[in-house]
């Protein structure tokens, strides 16, 4: 059956578009069909390879999401593959952050929906606190195929969507703690760890602060310090053009893990209040998070899900293990020649740097193209700053150039400086001449976290059958070596590996206290289907908006329970049980309403691999069960 | 009762249902095992020995093996050496650098640590199995065949005996439920219930020992000291701790005052253990022959004998000390304030740094004061019971208390009071743990149909 839906699919790809699917692609989509993660490099049509499968998920009239990296993709490939569906007398639509709710509804009534997963999960959540049915606009969930499937089911797995409703909440002292924090100063008011994401007060700075905010104890007034403490972060912590732009729009976050500015992200309420605060713009009020979904939970929600990538072996074992979803690696159509060359170590940050512009002035001598990419925004620009060669840097801050600047990487003399942003989307296509030279030569400053992100960035040289050659340069100063083990001479590829092994074991243990609060949503979200008037329902919202926050503060402190030798779990596990059974015999504190809902957001994911502050807690929480001193496995006797 | 519910519960979930059938069936094979005598030994002459030794080191050790160590059985030695092993460890892991270092390494360095930790533990088991096969042989009449075939025979049967409760201690704790090696030292001491129950009854029916009022009190004591016992160990002072919604990797956190719970027996059975043995080590000096002769030592170490008042007080000061030992081993104050500090938490009104540390360090101290105390009553009310306090020894007074006092104060009840001390603490103790672990799994369970758990999103054949 599904074989056949294949061929048909196979012939009116290639009528419609001229193309004829290779037998890699047609494996590719009988593997998709079969629910599987499907690898196929870089360059190959996957986006032409899904169709066959797509068609065939539609035929079963229920609907097919396919989920795209972002909004102009999703128009693309629908408008790309349009005909191809047309002549197998499907409906396509697309959807993007500009549809409007009628738009919405009448693109999920097609037989298949290109949009971004963040469209979807959105709407999802919209229709869920709906409180007139003839709101909504999705049906139910019942099959989707996801492009990039490694980014979206990993990297930005545990990435909850938000959807808040605005209120009243506005700290009184915004403008009296910005002063003050103006005034204190790193070293001797206060202390910023290693990592640049905390900051505290020293006790002298403690005495400082009170006597510029005039309050007699600063830790007994929780509403001025934590004024503060926003204050100091948004004006010594995050730095404008860095890590945020400030534009006619308001206030832009960068994502220095993409080196994007995210538009539908932001500071939790209060640190952006300071911030803007900090810039001279009108601060914007709290929200209150009404409910929240995860792309991993919402993924789950589908009763089929496939995907494709370019890079998913490394991480097979994450996908069975949390999805449940089998990896099959399409072998490349046309040979990939390019030459991956062996690291090269440093001893020190200045040895790395030295060699590495010695080689893209070696390569660049050539013309062959060169593709530098950097951990992070800054390390680009320092670079950009020693190299004295004509070259083009892409960071955050010109990212609307990104298509243009990518799209000429591949030509002859040409040295592009980038963050890792230009790890997906749009293909570098060689310029004429380039592949004599050699094809594209990607040069990579430091190791990713994982292989897979390495592979991702070696995969932008040597498509479809180019050559290319790809090389990293690491320093045992690089922060990945330094951070995980010490100054200890280790071979980056066991750092990677240990990494990688840690943070599966992390994500599983994390998922065990996500079950609990996502199961308790379905359940919530099931009961409220025999609500009829809005004013249950809006009762109904207010009460889960009212769990989410205790649980989510409860969590903020769960470190502190394995010091009475507790296992966090177990208490966590009955505490947010029993509150949940208790929910509906509560009040609500305060009603939300109905009138300020909707506003929409994703929390930051600068700090990768770990989605939420819960998870860097528990990652100290774990270490400190892991350190013997402090808690001996003896029998609990 | 609520150990009987969650039990019931759990048998409606096969996996639950199978992994509590589990832990019953290696809990079985254990006590099968304790069955099994080590060959060359004569059984009876053994058994008599430890009767006149209860209540020293020895008996810690019978205790912890579930009376095996008495009959020396295959499995004499028990989960003891695993303990110690581990102990040993920990204290290790403080002072060698690369013991640190590795348990700071996640999940690999840790199962090297265990690696170690199994190695040190069939170390220890044949340096202790030796140390007792020539022991036993030098005491002469307990071995039928004394030698060197002995000693190694001995070795060989009592170290196997103790991997392999290890094995069954860990199988427990991966596939079944409950911490294995806590079930096994638990299983050693319930079994001994009935018995003491037949014993209570033959003393109250039988030989009519006691009258019905003694039989009365006892029960109401026993029952006390099990209330007493779940009251405090579920006992825990909590300081509030609030969150300035302070940002950590540029998201806010917390808000509302959530808390650091103190425990107050945060050490459990572990002060106890150690005050004991601590104090029964010079008894053993007795079995010298000239520290029995020489007059002032003998009378020095009459005075730290059982029940005596010298021991009483010696044993509550132990204990007390212990407890702190142990406290300041598992909880630095100063560490949790910097802990504290660095993820925006503080005690409202209170200071961070230094004054957060001083304040939990003051309300520590309280409460391990109390826990002190309340391990020194459950460990002393038994041997009371059994021997009384020996106040007539006293220097001055002593001849006046012998005139005035009752009898059951001086010389006890001879009631073998079963229900106290520190075979109780265990057995309350990792019932209470496993209770809240079934229970745990209880809700996990509840959740299952709902949890988006791997496996859910199924890809059909491709013959879909």
């Amino acid at each position: 059956m599904s074989r056949e839906i294949i061929a048909e699919a196979r012939e009116a790809v290639a009528r419609a578009l001229g193309l004829s699917l290779y037998p890699g692609q047609l494996r590719a989509a009988e593997a998709l069909l079969a629910g599987k993660i499907v690898e196929m490099p870089t360059g190959e049509g996957k986006t032409v390879a899904a169709v066959p499968a797509i068609a065939a998920l539609a035929r079963e009239g229920k609907g097919v999401h396919v989920w795209t990296a972002n909004d102009y993709l999703a128009a693309r490939d629908q408008q790309w593959m349009a005909p191809v569906y047309k002549a197998l007398g499907l409906s396509v639509a697309s959807i993007s952050q500009h549809s409007t709710a009628p738009q919405r509804r009448l693109a999920y009534q097609a037989d298949i929906t290109y949009l971004t997963p963040h469209e979807c999960g959105y709407d999802y959540l919209r229709d869920s606190i709906a409180l007139d049915p003839r709101e909504t606009v999705q049906r139910p969930f019942h099959a989707v195929v996801i492009d990039e499937a490694d980014s979206i089911l990993i990297d930005e797995a545990r990435i909850p969507l938000v959807i808040a409703a605005e209120s009243n909440d506005l700290s009184a002292h915004l403008s009296d703690a910005a002063r003050a924090a103006r005034s204190l100063q790193r070293g001797i008011h206060f202390h910023v760890e290693s990592d640049g994401q905390i900051l505290h007060l020293t006790d002298f700075g403690i005495d400082v602060a009170e006597s510029l905010l005039s309050s007699d104890n600063l830790y007994a007034d929780p509403d001025l310090l934590d004024a503060l403490q926003s204050a100091l972060h948004a004006e010594h912590l995050l730095r404008r053009d860095v890590d945020y732009l400030v534009t006619p729009e308001g206030i832009l976050p960068i994502d220095d893990y993409k080196g994007r500015t995210m538009r539908d992200r932001r500071w939790p309420a209060g640190l952006h209040a300071a911030l803007e605060t900090k810039e001279g713009l009108p601060p914007r009020r709290e929200g209150r998070i009404l409910t929240a979904v995860s792309l991993q939970n919402l993924t789950a929600l589908y009763p089929f899900a496939c995907g494709m990538t370019g890079t998913a072996a490394t991480q097979a074992d994450e996908f069975r293990l949390v999805y449940g979803l089998e990896v099959e690696v399409i072998p490349p159509h046309r040979p990939c020649v390019r030459i991956d060359h062996p690291d090269r170590l440093f001893r020190t940050k200045a040895g790395q740097y030295q060699a590495l512009l010695a080689e893209i002035a070696t390569v660049h001598a050539t013309g062959q193209p060169l593709l530098v990419a950097t951990r992070t925004v800054e390390e680009a620009q320092q670079l950009s700053a020693q190299l004295e060669l004509p070259h083009h840097l892409l960071t955050a801050k010109n990212e609307a150039e990104e298509a243009a600047v990518i799209a000429r990487a591949g030509e002859v003399d040409r040295i592009t400086l980038s963050t890792n942003m230009a790890g997906r989307g749009v293909d570098i296509v060689l310029g004429p001449g380039a592949a004599e030279r050699g094809g594209l030569c990607v040069l990579g400053v430091g190791r990713n976290e994982s292989r897979r992100i390495d592979n991702q960035l070696r995969g932008r040289a040597g498509r479809q059958g180019d050559p290319g050659a790809s090389r990293f340069f690491v320093s045992y100063q690089d922060d990945l070596i330094t951070q995980y083990l010490g100054t200890a001479e280790a071979n980056p590829d066991d750092v990677q590996r240990l990494l990688e092994g840690r943070h599966l074991d992390l994500r599983l243990r994390l998922r065990k206290y996500e079950h609990i609060l996502e199961a308790q949503r379905l359940l919530h979200a099931e009961r409220r289907l025999e609500l009829d008037t809005p004013e249950e329902k809006l009762r109904h919202d207010d009460l889960w908006s009212q769990h989410l926050e205790r649980v989510t503060q409860y969590r903020a402190g769960l470190h502190f329970l394995s010091y009475s030798g507790a296992d966090p779990l177990r208490e966590y596990l009955r505490l947010v049980h029993d509150w949940f059974e208790e929910l509906p015999l509560q009040d609500p504190e305060a009603s939300l309403g109905a009138r300020s809902r909707g506003a929409t957001w994703t929390y930051l994911s600068t700090d990768q691999p770990f989605g939420t502050p819960f998870s860097r807690l528990l990652k100290n929480l774990l270490a400190s069960l892991h350190l013997g001193a402090k808690k001996p496995p003896l029998p609990k006797v | 009762m609520k150990f009987f519910e969650a039990l019931a519960n759990a048998f409606k979930i096969p996996d639950l249902r199978n992994r509590i059938l589990f832990t019953l069936g290696m809990l079985a094979i254990y006590r099968l095992g304790g069955h099994i005598p080590t060959p060359g030994i004569d059984a009876e002459q053994l058994e008599e020995f430890f009767r006149q030794n209860q209540g020293t080191l020895f008996g810690f050790i019978d205790l912890f093996s579930g009376g095996m160590f008495r009959r020396l059985t295959v499995f004499a030695l028990g989960i003891m050496p695993y303990i110690t092993a581990s102990i040993i460890l920990q204290l290790m892991t403080i002072v060698v650098p690369t013991l640190e270092k590795l348990s700071k390494e996640g999940e690999l360095g840790r199962r090297k640590i265990t690696q170690w930790t199994r190695y040190l533990t069939v170390g220890l088991a044949l340096v202790q199995s030796f140390t007792i096969a020539t022991a036993l042989q030098s005491q002469g009449n307990f071995v039928v065949n004394p030698g060197f075939g002995f000693v190694f025979m001995t070795m060989i049967s009592l170290t196997t005996g103790t991997a392999f409760i290890m094995w069954l201690g860990e199988q427990i704790t991966e596939r079944g439920i409950g911490n294995g090696m806590s079930l096994i030292i638990f299983t050693g001491i319930v079994v001994g219930l009935p018995q003491a129950i037949g014993n209570i009854y033959q003393k109250a029916f039988e030989t009519r020992e006691w009258n019905i009022v003694q039989l009365l009190v006892i029960i109401a004591i026993m029952v006390a000291v099990v209330g007493l016992i779940v009251l405090v160990e579920r006992g825990e002072r909590r300081i509030p701790v609030q969150y300035a919604r302070r940002v950590v990797g540029r998201r806010m956190m917390g808000g509302q005052s959530t808390h650091l719970p103190l425990k107050v027996n945060a050490g459990g059975v572990i002060p106890v253990i150690f005050a004991s043995s601590l104090l029964t080590f010079p008894q053993t000096l007795t079995q010298i022959a000239w520290v029995r002769d020489n007059a002032y030592l003998s009378a020095m170490l009459r005075s730290i004998q059982h029940s005596e008042p010298l021991y009483i007080i010696l044993f509550i000061v132990l204990i007390v000390f212990f407890c702190f030992f142990y406290v300041s081993i598992i909880f630095n104050p100063n560490e949790a304030a910097d802990n504290m500090r660095k993820y925006g938490g503080f005690i409202p009104g209170i200071r961070p740094g230094k004054n957060t540390a001083d304040y939990m360090n003051n309300i520590l101290t309280k409460i391990t004061v109390v826990g002190g105390l309340y391990l020194s009553i459950l460990c002393l009310l038994p041997e009371i019971m059994i021997s009384g306090i020996k106040l007539q020894h006293l220097p001055l007074i002593g001849n006046w208390v012998d005139a005035y006092f009752p009898r059951f104060i001086l010389d006890g009840l001879n009631v073998n009071f079963y229900f106290g001390g520190t075979s109780l603490l265990i057995v309350v103790g990792v019932a209470m743990d496993t209770v809240n672990q079934i229970e745990a799994q209880l809700i996990m369970r509840h959740y299952e149909g709902f949890t988006p758990r791997a496996g859910r999103i199924r890809g059909r054949r491709s013959s879909a």
